[in-house]
């Protein structure tokens, strides 16, 4: 292969890259804000013994699990605002598009975290007199969201890698800025390796982290 | 004596899980100042019947009666058990397993639920949490986690916890088998200070050396039923019933 890399326009490009990553963070955080909230809701809502809160909630988490992000995002950005008479500017429509998706698969993390809380804990948890309300606040919680939180945090990382799919709908974040570098330089090689050892930068040392957390986790159970 | 009120009264209570039936039949009458030891052979519905009084389950049939007014109603045509959450307040419950909320310190251990529950102010609820780790031996521990305990510290917190809401009622299922041996004591040891203060329990323990010291009264639970009930030195040292009987001197050979 004779190609010559030419790093210096990635220099040269590097603010408009960096004003992508921007958002691309920005999407991500707020996404996941959403999603680790709205997912613990969603989680607990598909565990109620009544019938009529599961069954949607339920149908929801498998419509997103089952279903492309890509496609996901598309009908967001086309069939939301028509649908529903929402119109937002692409930014909040592709945190919306995001977080509910990544509260579909938080919900299914925590889910099963919630169905781990020892049965004694909950016991206590009357027996100390809280209302079912606080129970959920003080015993369900803290014990699912440290179960959860390794998986939360995978589930976050993936995120930030799925919001480059937004650029389809002209969402100005890194991928998007990347692919106008490449075609405004002709150089495409330098610009996507580029884009990609920045989207490493960031994913790598937060998978490091839940790594980490997982580590402790196990340590504290044993 | 009948103008004593007593403090729980039991009766016809009846509990199944599916096809099996627990509890056939409970009548049950419990004084102020009563600490009853219940005993019998596993299956037998002990620690159902601590759990039941805890308002943990479900009864098919029956009512409980606590501090004269209804605690517990088991509906059998509607199937539903209707609870009175305000006088399950004057409960306390301490579990076989460690059950202290393994995220925060002993201290907020102990005054959470009194802070929430309760309505006690922050500063109130800390001094009386210190007050009881200080009673324990335990002021040195108020920071740490569960986890940085041992196993009978851990109980001996649990039961500190309970007390923390004034409960008007202990309950204790089986709080020491899962210690290691060497630990048992130092729990006993709190439970033998609380019935000295006349704190009305109820206990499930395989303990009989224990049972004898602690118990005012013993009932011997089997198939369901109340199968004998006395004073310790009666059900424990010369059982009427040959059913106790039998089980006594299987248990009490074990040890010897």
């Amino acid at each position: 292969m004779e190609y010559e890399f030419q790093f210096h326009y990635i220099l040269q490009a590097w603010p408009v890259l960096m004003e992508g990553l921007k958002v691309t963070v920005q999407l991500t955080v707020i996404a996941n804000i959403i999603a680790l909230t709205l997912g613990f809701v969603i989680a607990l809502l598909v565990l109620s013994k009544y019938w009529l809160l599961r069954a949607p909630f339920a149908l929801m988490i498998e419509l997103f699990r089952c279903t492309p992000v890509l496609v996901q995002i598309l009908w967001f950005f086309y069939c939301v605002p028509i649908l529903f008479g929402i119109y937002l500017a692409p930014l909040p429509m592709g945190i919306l598009a995001l977080g509910i998706n990544l509260a579909c698969f938080n919900a299914e993390a925590y889910r099963a975290a919630i169905q781990a809380v020892p049965r004694e804990q909950l016991d206590a948890g009357v027996a100390l007199g809280f209302s079912p309300l606080q129970r959920v606040r003080y015993v369900v919680f803290p014990h699912a969201f440290r179960a959860a939180l390794p998986v939360l945090i995978t589930n976050g990382i993936t995120l930030f890698q799925q919001s480059a799919l937004v650029a389809i709908v002209a969402l100005s974040d890194l991928m998007y800025m990347g692919r106008q570098v490449a075609t405004q330089s002709y150089r495409p090689i330098e610009t996507y390796t580029a884009v990609a050892l920045i989207y490493f930068a960031i994913s790598f040392p937060v998978s490091r982290v839940a790594a980490w957390v997982e580590q402790r986790l196990d340590a504290a159970r044993a | 004596m009948t103008e004593i009120q007593p403090l729980v009264e039991m009766r016809g209570v009846h509990k199944n899980y599916g096809t099996l039936q627990v509890l056939s039949g409970i009548d049950l009458e419990m004084r102020p100042g009563d600490r009853l030891v219940v005993i019998g052979p596993s299956g037998g519905g002990k620690s159902t019947l601590l759990r039941i009084m805890m308002g943990l389950e479900d009864i098919r049939r029956g009512e409980i009666d606590l501090l004269g007014k209804r605690y517990i109603t088991g509906h059998e045509q509607s199937g539903k058990t209707r609870i009175d959450s305000t006088l399950r307040k004057q409960v306390g419950m301490v579990f076989q397993h460690y059950t202290l909320f393994p995220h925060l310190t002993i201290i907020s251990n102990l005054t959470l639920a009194a802070i929430k529950t309760r309505g006690m102010s922050k500063p109130a609820a800390l001094d009386k949490g210190m007050q009881l780790l200080k009673r324990l031996g335990l002021e040195s521990k108020a920071q740490s986690y569960p986890s940085q305990l041992s196993g009978g510290q851990k109980q001996r917190v649990a039961i500190a916890r309970a007390l923390m809401l004034d409960p008007r009622l202990m309950l204790f299922d089986e709080v020491t088998s899962a210690l290691d041996p060497e630990l048992v004591a130092e729990v006993e040891a709190v439970m033998l200070e609380l019935a000295e203060q006349q704190m009305p329990m109820m206990l499930v323990t395989h303990d009989m050396w224990f049972a004898k010291n602690i118990a005012s009264r013993v009932i011997f639970c089997a198939g369901g039923v109340v199968v004998e009930d006395g004073p310790p030195e009666q059900v424990l040292g010369d059982p009427v019933n040959p059913r106790t009987r039998e089980f006594i001197e299987r248990v009490f050979h074990i040890k010897t």
